[in-house]
């Protein structure tokens, strides 16, 4: 089973994404609120996946990718945004995000985008 | 809050959501008194709208969702147009409306009514604001680049080196129906096209994701040119690998003359081409954009409670399942130690074990209880909203004193406090505070101050209302008890005290007219019963014309009680020792029947009900002769009724236990509120004297 680190500051998302996770055979093995704690659970876990928001207090989403990456270069960090944030996805990809999901998420499109994430890192 | 475990995802959108909301309100008044809106305030607001939208969205209610949703443009307006020219009580009345709106509807999910509230006249409201602050500014439009404006020439070293390998391939690529966000897609893809090729060109040539975008993409593809060494199939494999890709068309050109790496775009050839875009094939632009601003909110720790760092949600039933099991413990603990099998044995070593064992269990039971204690501060807080708003309404100067609202008191107990408290100080400023006028005349400072205080006072916990306005008047209320046919003794024989809890009792003005907020009458027996479902109770004191003050006494927690046990009827039940008044061994001639047949008895010069309660509870008993067994005068909110009982047993505190559920709603058991057990294992009854008393009256 594939293990992912849910990273958003409202709990109500990371509830959300972790009810569509876990529905379709993923563990959620950690939560995190914002970039700093997201870091942290990072290096402390090594999840498959990272499902990161972009907009965050204390350190935002491109950030914490940046640090993420910056320690390990194959992690998988699914960046997740609000419409109107094109901006910040752009800088998130020229960052080295390789993909991104929507809110609201749809849970065929979330499915979508992490299995294929597996199948081509495989 | 109702239980939605059921549905986890909205109790958590419930719980959340609320929370925010109670931040933002805070956050608004706060500003309002220091009086202007810095960056960080806005960004806060920016950010709580930004997430109650989101997560509204995802629970798809689109009365909050488009709500939150014109909150958040209008605060990114005020983020991105840094100037202060715009209205600010405007804008902070058009925060609390929304904070309003949002708390209705959150409040009718809550009870599961389908919310249906039209959302229309306010994001118009505020669309309407918008569009006249930003007619004010400078129309910048956001479409144009912000910040440094990078032309980034497409990469890899093949500027010079037209080698023979390189081949050029043109391609269109389209996407899912409904995936959405086409043009960030296409930018992702165009991105990781750069690893394997160059002088990348594309229509649309601008791939931000703006609506226009996305449709172009959607209806005609993405189209690309671009320069590589690999082979088709390598090529053709790569872009398949495009997530959410529906179609991909690719062809091999020979034609080199597209994509050239210099800054002018409006070539020539490019236009000969026939394409009906204006300008062909734009070279791939990146903006960078100051992070600083937009992403990075920084926490506004003065506003908010620093505290959420080391704080844990907890399921409130679970903390009722520990108080519970706490109390359990602490029951058997003395079924051990008080255990008869051990009853005149000398046991030294037992008896110090015994003793640690107490000592532990009484920590925990310490514990458990401080883990569900809640601070009054956020019930306290909510008040400066009500003052805010009423005070604006009538037009009076008040300013609202919270003291003591660390003050804790247990999480169930809180939710009884708010609305009494409300009506309190809706009470005070509406009856209690002069208008304006009235005080300058009087000399009283024009600012008229409203105190709320909480503090600890042995067992309890006190809550004060207290205001400077214009006190009761003994004379006003008399009269008007007069006139109810309340009083039967002569006025002098009747204190202040007396005479203000009139005020208790169910409709009950002093005010010719009934206003929006008091003067029905419906409100001070309200706040009583209120306080009494948590065994508290409220007195009054005032001197006419300098203010009233308002007492609530509230028990640290419902769980434990002082009660004293007596037995009836054979069996065992404990009386809350608050509502003992006394108890006394009576006379067969001190009771008699009155015309309707019901059993009296005189004490001092006055009546009160007798109830026996082996006749209550149905019971079997030889104790009926009143001289043979213990009267007990219990009261309820100044109503008194005499308890006939069979002999007291004796005072103690109690683990309040919850009758169970099965017979809770098997039938309403009157007059018992709760059982509890006994140190030797036997079982008692709490009585309920409130219910108890409206039986015998």
């Amino acid at each position: 089973m594939k293990s992912v680190l849910v990273v958003d500051d409202a709990s109500f998302m990371r509830l959300a994404l972790k009810t569509m996770l876990e529905k379709n055979g993923y563990k959620v093995v950690a939560e995190a609120e914002n970039g700093i704690k997201a870091v942290e659970k990072y290096k402390e876990l090594h999840p498959d996946i990272v499902t990161l928001d972009i907009t965050m207090p204390e350190m935002d989403g491109i950030s914490a990718l940046k640090e993420i990456l910056s320690y390990d270069p194959n992690a998988i960090v699914i960046m997740a945004s609000a419409l109107g944030q094109e901006v910040y996805i752009k800088e998130a990809i020229l960052a080295g995000a390789k993909y991104f999901i929507v809110k609201p998420f749809k849970e065929e499109h979330i499915v979508t985008v992490l299995n294929k994430v597996l199948s081509e890192r495989r | 809050m109702q239980d939605h475990t059921q549905e986890p995802l909205l109790e958590m959108f419930i719980f959340e959501t609320v929370q925010l909301l109670e931040q933002l309100e805070q956050l608004v008044i706060s500003i309002e008194k220091s009086g202007f809106f810095d960056q960080d305030a806005i960004n806060e607001i920016f950010r709580i709208m930004h997430t109650i939208k989101g997560s509204s969205t995802m629970m798809n209610i689109g009365s909050i969702s488009s709500v939150a949703h014109s909150v958040e443009d209008l605060f990114y307006i005020l983020r991105e147009n840094k100037t202060s020219g715009f209205d600010q009580s405007k804008v902070s009345d058009i925060i609390l409306e929304s904070i309003d709106f949002i708390k209705e509807e959150v409040r009718l999910l809550d009870s599961g009514v389908s919310n249906n509230g039209d959302a229309g006249p306010l994001t118009g409201k505020i669309r309407n604001f918008i569009s006249e602050i930003s007619g004010q500014q400078d129309n910048r439009q956001s479409t144009t680049a912000d910040g440094t404006e990078e032309q980034e020439y497409t990469e890899g070293s093949n500027d010079t080196n037209r080698q023979e390998n390189l081949k050029t391939y043109s391609s269109v690529i389209f996407f899912d129906d409904d995936c959405g966000m086409e043009g960030m897609r296409a930018f992702s893809l165009i991105h990781n096209l750069k690893d394997i090729a160059s002088d990348i060109s594309h229509i649309p040539e601008n791939l931000t994701s703006d609506a226009d975008t996305d449709t172009i993409i959607r209806n005609s593809g993405l189209k690309i040119r671009f320069m590589t060494e690999h082979t088709y199939e390598e090529v053709y494999n790569f872009l398949s690998q495009t997530i959410f890709l529906k179609k991909v068309e690719l062809t091999e050109t020979t034609d080199v003359a597209a994509g050239e790496t210099d800054d002018s775009r409006n070539k020539g050839n490019d236009e000969s081409r026939g394409e009906n875009d204006s300008r062909l094939y734009g070279q791939t632009e990146l903006r960078s954009v100051d992070p600083q601003q937009n992403v990075r909110s920084n926490d506004v720790s003065g506003r908010l409670s620093a505290s959420q760092h080391s704080i844990v949600s907890v399921n409130v039933a679970k903390l009722d399942k520990l108080m519970d099991l706490v109390g359990e413990l602490v029951i058997s603990e003395a079924m051990v130690t008080q255990n008869p099998d051990l009853e005149g044995l000398t046991l030294d070593n037992f008896q110090k074990a015994a003793r640690q064992h107490r000592k532990i269990i009484s920590e925990l039971q310490d514990i458990a209880m401080s883990i569900r204690m809640v601070p009054l501060s956020a019930t306290f807080q909510k008040m400066h909203r009500i003052v805010r708003d009423m005070s604006r309404k009538l037009d009076k100067d008040v300013r609202l004193e919270i003291i003591g609202e660390e003050t804790e008191v247990d999480k169930n107990i809180i939710e009884h406090i708010s609305d009494p408290l409300m009506h309190l100080i809706r009470n005070a400023l509406d009856h209690g505070i002069e208008p304006k006028e009235e005080r300058r005349a009087k000399g009283k400072p024009v600012t008229a101050v409203v105190t709320l205080e909480a503090k600890n006072a042995g067992g309890d916990v006190l809550i004060i209302v207290k205001d400077d306005g214009r006190g009761l008047n003994r004379q006003k209320i008399l009269a008007r008890a007069k006139e109810n046919g309340l009083v039967s003794r002569p006025d002098s024989e009747l204190t202040d005290k007396e005479i203000f809890s009139f005020v208790f009792l169910p409709g009950f003005s002093t005010k010719e007219k009934a206003t929006e907020y008091s003067g029905r009458g419906v409100g001070m027996d309200v706040v009583a019963k209120n306080i009494g479902v948590i065994g508290g109770n409220v007195s009054l004191s005032s001197v006419e014309g300098e203010g009233t003050a308002i007492t609530i006494k509230i028990p640290l927690t419902l769980a434990i009680m002082d009660g004293m046990t007596i037995a009836a009827g054979g069996h065992k039940y404990t009386i809350p020792t608050l509502s003992i008044r006394e108890s006394f061994k009576a006379k067969e001639t001190d009771v008699f029947q009155d015309p309707d047949g019901n059993e009296m008895i005189m004490i001092r010069g006055e009546c009160y009900p007798v109830l026996r309660l082996y006749e209550v509870f149905k019971l079997d008993t030889c104790v009926t002769n009143i001289s043979d067994g213990i009267i007990v005068m219990v009261e309820n909110q100044g109503k008194c009724i005499c308890l006939f009982t069979d002999e007291l047993i004796g005072e103690q505190q109690v683990v309040v236990k919850a009758l169970p559920d099965y017979i809770k709603k098997f039938k309403k058991v009157r007059g018992v509120a709760g059982c509890t057990l006994l140190g030797d294992g036997s079982i008692s009854l709490i009585l309920d004297i409130g219910g108890l008393v409206e039986y015998g009256a």
